[in-house]
């Protein structure tokens, strides 16, 4: 038995892997083929007194092996899930494979963001072509043919007559034309002016908001001009109404935010004043509504619309409009939002 | 506008803080944009919007500030005594009262035409005017001081002496003030003496009849020229003066005798001279230039949202020159007849787009009333007179409380938006390019414009009778560069395209959404896409951007939507033949879109090119169905094809479809492969097959038999005949 053991053990300390393991396994305890099971058989040869301490010695070698085999196989398994888990392991700090992601230019970004702050205020979005008619870019709005107000919109002609919209009010004709108040719509679009210089892109973006309803007052435009302004600036921006002109609406502010830049303390973007000039507003001039024959007596109104492009400017820090425009991917592809 | 601060003390008390006027100034609409110190003055640099031309003068602006520091406004006085008698010395006439509704003149003689006193000097100077002599001084002063613009004639020089104010004739002609000889016609409105035409009514005067050195007596015109007119002549010659932008904007009809007498009581003070008795005034009695209407208290405070006390209300108006009436039949008192003054006429007055019907009950306002009266004016325009001197300030904001939205958004809106997001979830960058271009770029690429058949929901100007298509041109384009409307969005992308490759860019992907446009067309809405390179870093496991790519993403962007988009080979301008095809929305004809490698050899690796109408990509009607997928394991099955390259995958497609094999739940392309062990000119098309049923387990047996015969079939229709037949 002795001799037995020692050979055992000389074997299992060979061993190095599973398959050497299962080969050491099946030879001594293998139900077939076994060595503990061939001994086990040739009790018979042993003289009947000897029987039992042939067999307890069996016994205590049997036990001896499995309990071996068994540390063997709890060590093999654990070398095994060591190599699994070293295969598996990689630098974590290795950058992601980049899927390529693109991206959604920044006025268009900004747009959506002013949109979705008016589709949370129950505004719908309407838009409308890009060519319209003398009437509904101006005649409409409350210009007079031949007005000077029309001089300043700087306007593209088409060969037929038609232009090109100089702004986006065009759609808030279109919509009081066609529908009943109440109405609330968000108009973004792109619109075209004459203009062609460092500040000014002969195209360019516009949203407009139109509410019209019973009972509007001036105080709701300011308050919405404020919620508005609050959600796409922050919370501590100053909001200032100026009296102005708009031949479509009566009366009419310019809208001024604190600058961005210098919180208000004035600096070379503000001219010093602290203020930006950020949007047109005013209570919808009773001609337009009664134009499209809405009675003024009835309903009452607010407008604003602004330009897109210098928020997106802001908010990106994109220097000049040109760069806002020429497309390359270098500075669209860092626009997130 | 420049405006003195001194000068304007003349008129109304202001206080020593600059800061506090300029912020006033502001608040009540005359946005000050700039303050320079000028000597001892300070000189103010004032937006005066165009609808107050009443305010573009230090005695209109001091009105305003008169009500803003609730003091009184200090006119000059002006002895206007003795202007009912006729003038003596000159005959004046009007041809038309409709081109010029009112003319006023007063003539002073002996006057010595010389250098201009100080004070007078000193006035001009302090808005940036230069000085030229004591009489056109005081008319420029009076100009600046009312708004009213004067001329002042060699009486002497008059033929007749006389005036005659008409159209000019055909092939008349005038040298002007400034030296240059102006062709004249019809339209343009002109003063003339017995003889000729002597200035441009209501933009400048003559050479001939200027007041020069020798001048003695002087023939002051006053007028009110009708607005149009004098915008009209202006735009015709190119000219614009001091005197045609006041005009233009709408001048004070009830001031021109006042501001003539003025004029003349300062020539005769710098210049010497006497005052000639009597004042020529002709105009057209019928017409009122006071509006009158009715302003209710309850209704301006409901209309503002604050609440505004009655005699702050009559403070501002009446300061302003509005004339209140209280009305003693109002229950509270609180409502006024208002006339407005004659300065606020062009303002206020009741000019309405057209004259649609306004569906209500009573009178319009707006409309003249009947009989010749003066117009109505709308009450939002004295609401505006009383809230911006309340200040925009003092208005509580308030949000409104709104119902359920009245519609939804616009569905073009809501598949842009899907759009953008899909394409820059597929790697895209959107671009935004001008929607003019020229004519090279317009020819450069098919014009997807005049090629769609889709209807289009943006606009009713398309007459759908097939015509047209034909290029939109503007009429006054920044240059040739820009004058013709996009048909494509295809000639801007690859631009930019090319601008990143110039600029380095080792892969381009761009896309953008807008609109295109064609004569006698809709306006069609296009996704466009240009694409090429390869990612750089082979980490990234490098995509290569190539025809099927951006094929891919493309069929990828309509499935989104729940459209199967068809290909057909085409010959496409500026696209390499033999890749290029038409995109159809697969159940039909419509072409709806392109695709294709651009031709191009200015390009450092291949751009690959897509347009898409996108009204293809709105589908109508119920939502796509499923199909629930089997319980069952399917059983898959591949067959390799060897064809000639000749042969269209669409046509093997065709051909799978048409065998309708049972069972058969999917096919497509698993791979294609040329190079060794495949004859030259043909190809190996490795296709899998998908096969399952609802309910049961199919056996392979039952498989084998419909996929060989299915197999056998591609053979014998598009395999090569490696047998040979020898």
């Amino acid at each position: 038995m002795a001799e037995h053991l020692e050979r055992f053990e000389r074997q299992a300390s060979e061993i190095d892997d599973r398959a050497a393991w299962e080969e050491l396994r099946l030879a001594w305890v293998g139900k077939k083929q076994g060595l503990l099971k061939d001994l086990l058989g040739r009790i018979t040869e042993v003289p009947p007194e000897e029987r039992r301490d042939f067999g307890q010695a069996v016994n205590r070698l049997k036990e001896t092996v499995e309990s071996r085999l068994d540390e063997l196989d709890r060590e093999l398994a654990a070398a095994e899930e060591a190599a699994r888990r070293a295969e598996a392991a990689v630098d974590v700090t290795l950058p992601g494979r980049d899927p390529g992601l693109g991206s959604i230019h920044p006025t268009n970004l900004v747009v959506r963001e002013i949109v979705e702050i008016f589709t949370g205020l129950g505004y719908s979005v309407a838009d409308g072509p890009e060519i319209e008619s003398d009437y509904l870019n101006f005649t409409a709005l409350n210009f007079p043919p031949g007005h000077p107000a029309r001089d300043e919109q700087d306007t593209f002609f088409v060969e037929d007559g038609r232009v090109l919209r100089t702004h986006t009010s065009p759609v808030q004709i279109r919509t009081l034309r066609d529908r009943r108040p109440p109405i609330r719509v968000i108009c973004p679009g792109r619109t075209y002016r004459v203009d062609n210089d460092l500040r000014h892109s002969p195209m360019f973006h516009q949203v407009e908001c139109l509410a019209v309803a019973e009972g509007l007052t001036f105080g709701h435009l300011k308050g919405t001009l404020e919620a508005f302004i609050h959600r796409l600036f922050t919370e501590d921006t100053g909001v200032r109404l100026r009296p102005s002109y708009f031949p479509f609406t009566e009366p009419s502010a310019e809208v001024d935010i604190t600058c961005p830049f210098c919180r208000g303390d004035g600096c070379p973007t503000c001219s010093g004043t602290g203020w930006m000039e950020i949007l047109g507003s005013g209570m919808v001039d009773p001609r337009v509504l009664a134009e499209q024959g809405i009675d003024p007596d009835v309903y009452s109104g607010y407008a604003f619309g602004m330009g897109t492009d210098r928020v997106a400017m802001i908010k990106y820090g994109i220097p000049n409009i040109r760069q806002l425009f020429d497309n390359d991917e270098r500075l669209l592809r860092q626009v997130r939002g | 506008m420049l405006f003195s601060r001194q000068w304007l003390g003349r008129y109304v008390e202001l206080p020593d803080d600059v800061d506090d006027l300029c912020q006033r100034l502001t608040a009540a609409g005359f946005n000050v944009e700039h303050v320079r110190r000028v000597g001892d003055d300070l000189q103010l640099d004032l937006e005066i919007t165009t609808n107050r031309s009443d305010a573009m003068n230090h005695l209109g602006l001091a009105r305003e500030l008169a009500v803003v520091y609730d003091s009184g406004l200090l006119p000059p006085e002006v002895d206007t005594t003795g202007c009912d008698r006729p003038l003596d010395g000159c005959e004046i006439s009007v041809d038309d009262l409709g081109d010029c509704p009112r003319y006023a003149a007063r003539v002073v003689r002996g006057v010595t035409v010389g250098p201009s006193p100080d004070w007078l000097v000193e006035r001009l100077e302090s808005i940036g005017q230069r000085s030229i002599n004591n009489i056109v001084d005081v008319t420029n002063f009076v100009l600046w001081e009312t708004g009213q613009p004067l001329h002042a004639f060699d009486l002497a020089t008059l033929a007749g002496p006389a005036i005659r104010v008409r159209r000019a004739r055909d092939g008349e002609s005038l040298t002007t003030l400034d030296g240059e000889e102006r062709e004249l016609d019809a339209e343009i409105l002109v003063i003339a003496d017995a003889e000729r035409a002597v200035a441009l009514a209501g933009i400048m005067g003559g050479l001939d009849t200027e007041v020069g050195r020798g001048t003695s007596d002087v023939l002051i015109e006053s007028a009110h020229f009708e607005l149009q007119r004098v915008r009209r002549g202006a735009n015709r010659l190119g000219m614009s003066t001091d005197a045609s932008f006041r005009f233009e904007r709408g001048t004070d009809p009830e001031l021109c005798l006042w501001a003539a007498t003025r004029a003349a009581e300062l020539m005769a003070e710098v210049a010497g001279g006497e005052i000639a008795p009597g004042a020529a005034d002709v105009r057209d009695a019928a017409v009122d230039w006071r509006p009158h209407g009715r302003l209710d208290r309850a209704s301006l405070c409901r209309f503002a949202g604050v609440e505004i006390p009655a005699d702050e209300i009559e403070r501002i108006l009446d300061g302003l020159g509005y004339e209140l009436t209280r009305d003693a039949a109002s229950e509270t008192d609180d409502a006024w007849s208002v006339r407005v003054p004659s300065w606020r006429y062009y303002d206020c007055e009741a000019w309405r787009p057209t004259e649609k019907p306004v569906e209500k009950t009573g009178d319009p306002p707006g409309d003249a009333t009947p009989g010749g009266g003066a117009p109505r004016v709308w009450e939002a325009d004295l609401y505006e007179e009383v809230m911006r001197h309340v200040g925009f300030d003092a208005i509580p904001a308030d949000l409104p409380a709104l119902g359920a939205p009245d519609a939804g958004s616009s569905a073009s809106h809501l598949l842009r938006e899907r759009i953008r997001d899909h394409l820059s979830a597929c790697g895209l960058a959107e671009a935004i390019d001008f929607a003019f271009h020229d004519a090279d770029a317009d020819a450069s690429l098919p014009p997807l414009a005049a090629l769609v058949e889709a209807p289009s929901s943006l606009d009713e100007a398309g007459d759908g009778d097939g015509s047209g298509g034909e290029v939109v041109r503007l009429a006054n384009p920044l240059s040739e560069k820009y004058a013709l409307m996009r048909r494509s969005l295809l000639p801007g992308l690859v631009a930019s395209a090319l601008f990143n490759q110039r600029r380095g860019a080792e892969v381009v992907r761009l896309f953008e959404v807008g609109h295109l446009f064609a004569a006698g067309r809709p306006e069609v809405e296009a996704v466009g896409l240009v694409c090429g390179g390869v990612s750089p870093l082979p980490w990234n496991a490098a995509r290569r951007w190539d025809f099927f790519a951006v094929k891919g993403v493309v069929e990828d962007l309509a499935r989104r939507f729940g459209v199967e988009l068809a290909f057909r080979p085409a010959d496409l301008t500026g696209l390499l033949p033999g890749t290029a095809a038409e995109i159809l929305v697969a159940d039909g004809e419509r072409v709806v879109g392109l695709l294709g490698r651009l031709d191009s050899d200015e390009t450092t690796f291949p751009l690959f090119v897509a347009e898409l109408a996108t009204a293809a990509l709105e589908r109508d009607g119920e939502a796509v169905q499923v199909e629930a997928p089997s319980k069952y394991p399917g059983i898959e099955a591949d067959a390799t094809l060897t064809h000639p390259e000749e042969v269209a995958w669409r046509a093997i497609a065709d051909a799978i479809e048409a065998a309708e094999v049972e069972d058969l739940e999917a096919y497509g392309l698993k791979d294609r492969y040329t190079g060794s062990g495949v004859p030259q000119g043909a190809v190996n098309t490795t296709i899998f097959f998908r096969y399952n049923a609802q309910d049961r387990s199919l056996t392979q047996e039952e498989i084998n038999q419909r996929h060989l015969a299915l197999v056998d079939e591609l053979e014998a229709r598009f395999g090569l005949d490696t047998e040979g037949d020898a």
